[in-house]
């Protein structure tokens, strides 16, 4: 009787840990099954306990809260008419780069404090099933957020304006100093982010880029993305991780991080009393966890549980958990500026990154040598002056870079070739796919001319425009979203695209599936939307005095009904 | 086997790509299961590396499988750039993994920026016969127009084909086509070649 007793007292008080420590466990939205079951096994054998009280007192909760889950909704569509109207905010490289870190940071914090433990397990992360996403919400979320800092760095270096690697080095560089900011503040997250988008093959490739940006910043990134090496399987990041979990402030460094050591030295003297929390890179705990739920089986001998493997995964969840708690020290407030500015730069999938990098540089073809090789740029020179306007890349390579010895061959070319290219100039990236028939006067903020001082013809200040234009698709509903981190899909209009097709390829890159007809597109202007007509010639119709912002919307039931009868919609 | 030697082995470096739930880790898992019968940590710093002897020549297989993050894009052709070959990994029970495995070989082409790489098409999950939707002949039909070898495995036990995987790989770097400016690979190569023999 004794012993039973015992027994009694040591599950209650386990089920008081466990719903002090787990709410998450007995949630369970819309039912709550597993606490129901709890309040019927309280009714039964522990009637008028405290641990009973809890539980009715956790449900009536619960069920009072409607519930709603601020990962699960999606600000897209305000955000967008935001952006349209008050467009002035931040605008790479003139930003406050430590605020930057710190915004990111926040954005960070938050996800990383609702982070749910148990959904980075090997049995619900990776094994889950991809229809039911929500079962792992908070880490689906945290992914999302990484890949939208990359999917940034990528694009906000590939849609830079000017023509001039000087230019594109400098927003290089200024994420270069808001990861080294970021390492400072502890955010391994968003620096990983940072590190992962200059080393995605569209910026990792662009040479001249690189070529001009200071050697410093180069060995600071070098030392940043030394952190993430794969070698002795993540050992650097797993040591610092060890050493700096909960430490107040970042003080690691290897033997060879000479900037990173002068870096760190600044930060004490200046930053001795405030002290950060440490966001980890997630990833490395899901393969960990995906590792052990995938070596060590479940259970052992006759359907015993095997408590080897739980204590194994329990030791991740308890380093994830470890700094969860540290993560509270992280105190950064709301930029909406800055909540602005992350949400307008527009998002390039892979494969129109790796486009628009290959026209800022041109892959090579004939890959004899991995030197540059001076054909390329002969090439690409010779494309240029069909077209109708010339690039000045080649020339202000030439003129305005600071000696290097990569740059030698450069140096080599010809006279002629130089003041051909310079004679005129507009964005390389674009004019190279540039067809000379239409040379219209578009005034796509993509394409804005280059001024060069002094050395220029005067018809340098002539419009022309691109083959294709970038424009930004939100969808609109009323329904909740399950992705709200990603605001809108950029795609890649071309200039014999009509209405329909357009909006197919919108309703692709958003994952909507249906019929196309039921669908309508309009561009958002500053004081009204102009919906595009069934069947336009999409890129001539576009207003691109304006932002190229555009409303993906189911047409209402009835407009879907004439259609669908009509079958297709006339031209 | 003969023990391996203890001069300094050439690393060779393995990258294993697919989808998530196509059972890469299972593959991984199952090749360096000798090791860790009784105690895994995945942490540890070589839990990946392995000597082996393929064709009579050593070498130290340094395994990058990052299973469980597939869905961090952005960071994909940051691991893909280190790999001296690559392990194509898709189920036979998922068409969509299947036809993924396209992407997964033109991302790997770009970041390498060759035409060809080495690189095996691995159909795993064959034991599971009458969950199968991706028959074999399209496996072979893929790798051919991939212009890759191909390989059915299963990591259940008794495992199929999976010390036979990674050893393939091995071989096809060790036989790619050289051309002049692969100067790097080269060098390897000629380690490879030089302890051969020793």
């Amino acid at each position: 009787m004794d012993q039973h007793e015992q027994h009694k007292k040591t599950l209650i008080s386990a089920l008081h840990v466990w719903l002090d420590s787990y709410p998450e466990d007995f949630r369970e939205p819309p039912n709550h099954p597993a606490l129901r079951h709890l309040l019927s096994f309280c009714e039964d054998y522990l009637p008028a306990t405290e641990l009973d009280a809890k539980v009715r007192h956790r449900l009536e909760r619960y069920t009072r809260e409607a519930h709603i889950d601020p990962l699960l909704i999606s600000p897209s569509t305000f955000a967008l008419r935001n952006v349209a109207v008050g467009w002035k905010t931040y605008k790479l490289p003139e930003i406050p780069v430590r605020i930057f870190a710190e915004q990111l940071t926040r954005m960070d914090v938050d996800l990383f404090k609702k982070l749910v433990p148990h959904q980075c397990l090997g049995a619900v992360w990776s094994r889950r099933d991809k229809s039911r996403s929500h079962e792992a919400a908070t880490v689906l979320a945290t992914v999302n957020q990484f890949n939208a800092v990359s999917f940034r760095v990528i694009s906000s270096i590939l849609v830079e304006h000017s023509p001039r690697a000087n230019d594109r080095a400098q927003i290089l560089s200024c994420w270069i100093d808001i990861a080294q900011e970021l390492r400072l503040i502890k955010n391994f997250s968003s620096l990983k982010a940072i590190i992962s988008g200059l080393q995605s093959n569209p910026i990792y490739r662009l040479q001249k880029t690189w070529q001009v940006v200071p050697k410093e910043k180069i060995e600071v990134f070098d030392e940043l993305a030394r952190i993430f090496s794969e070698d002795n399987n993540q050992w650097t990041q797993r040591e610092l991780l060890m050493r700096e979990g909960t430490a107040k402030f970042a003080d690691t460094v290897g033997e060879n991080d000479k900037q990173l050591q002068k870096i760190f030295q600044r930060q004490n003297n200046h930053t001795a009393n405030i002290s950060f929390g440490t966001i980890p890179y997630l990833g490395t705990f899901l393969t960990d966890l995906t590792m052990i739920d995938t070596a060590i089986p479940d259970t052992i001998g006759d359907g015993l549980i095997n408590f080897d493997k739980r204590r194994k995964e329990f030791e991740v969840l308890a380093q994830i958990k470890l700094l969860q708690g540290a993560a509270n020290a992280y105190h950064f407030a709301v930029d909406p500026a800055f909540d602005r500015w992350f949400d307008s730069l527009l998002v390039l999938d892979d494969r129109e990154a790796y486009q628009l990098s290959c026209q800022i540089e041109p892959a090579v073809q004939n890959k004899n040598n991995n030197k540059k090789n001076h054909q390329r740029h002969q090439k690409n020179d010779s494309i240029a002056s069909t077209s109708s306007s010339n690039s000045s890349q080649f020339y202000c390579e030439v003129d305005s870079m600071p000696s290097s010895p990569h740059n030698s061959i450069d140096r080599k070319l010809s006279p002629s070739q130089m003041s051909n290219s310079s004679s005129s100039s507009s964005l390389p990236s674009l004019d190279i796919s540039m067809n000379s028939s239409h040379s219209g006067s578009a005034n796509n903020r993509l394409q804005v001319p280059f001024m060069h001082t002094g050395t220029l013809s005067p018809n340098s200040s002539q419009k022309s425009s691109p083959d294709f234009y970038i424009i930004k698709v939100t969808y609109e509903t009323d329904s909740v979203e399950t992705d709200g981190i990603v605001l809108y899909k950029s795609i890649m209009l071309s200039n014999n695209e009509r209405t329909p097709q357009v909006i197919r390829n919108a309703m692709y890159k958003l994952g909507l599936e249906g019929n196309p007809d039921k669908y309508t597109l309009a561009q958002v202007l500053p004081d009204k939307e102009m919906v595009l007509p069934p069947n336009a010639n999409v890129y001539y119709a576009v207003n691109t005095a304006y932002n190229l912002n555009f409303i993906l919307r189911k047409k209402k039931s009835d407009e879907t009904d004439t259609t669908s009868k009509k079958g297709k919609p006339k031209s | 086997m003969t023990r391996p030697p203890n001069e300094n082995l050439p690393t060779v470096k393995l990258v294993v790509v697919g989808d998530g739930g196509v059972g890469k880790s299972a593959i991984t898992i199952q090749f360096f299961q000798k090791l860790f019968v009784t105690d895994y940590d995945p942490t540890i710093e070589d839990s990946y590396l392995q000597h082996v002897e393929v064709d009579g020549q050593w070498c130290i297989l340094d395994v990058l499988d990052t299973a469980g993050q597939e869905e961090f894009s952005a960071m994909r052709e940051q691991y893909m750039r280190k790999g001296d070959g690559f392990l194509l990994v898709y189920s036979v029970t998922d068409k969509n993994s299947y036809e993924n495995i396209v992407n997964f070989h033109t991302q790997i082409l770009r970041v390498k920026d060759r035409d060809t790489y080495p690189m095996l098409l691995v159909a795993n999950k064959v034991d599971l016969v009458h969950l199968r939707k991706v028959t074999e002949e399209q496996g072979r039909e893929l790798a051919h127009k991939l212009g890759i070898p191909y390989i059915e495995t299963s990591a259940k036990d008794p495992p199929l084909n999976i010390d036979a995987t990674f050893h393939e790989v091995v071989r096809i770097i060790r036989n790619q086509p050289q051309t002049d400016h692969e100067k790097r690979k080269k060098k390897k190569l000629e380690k490879l070649r030089r302890c051969v023999l020793m």
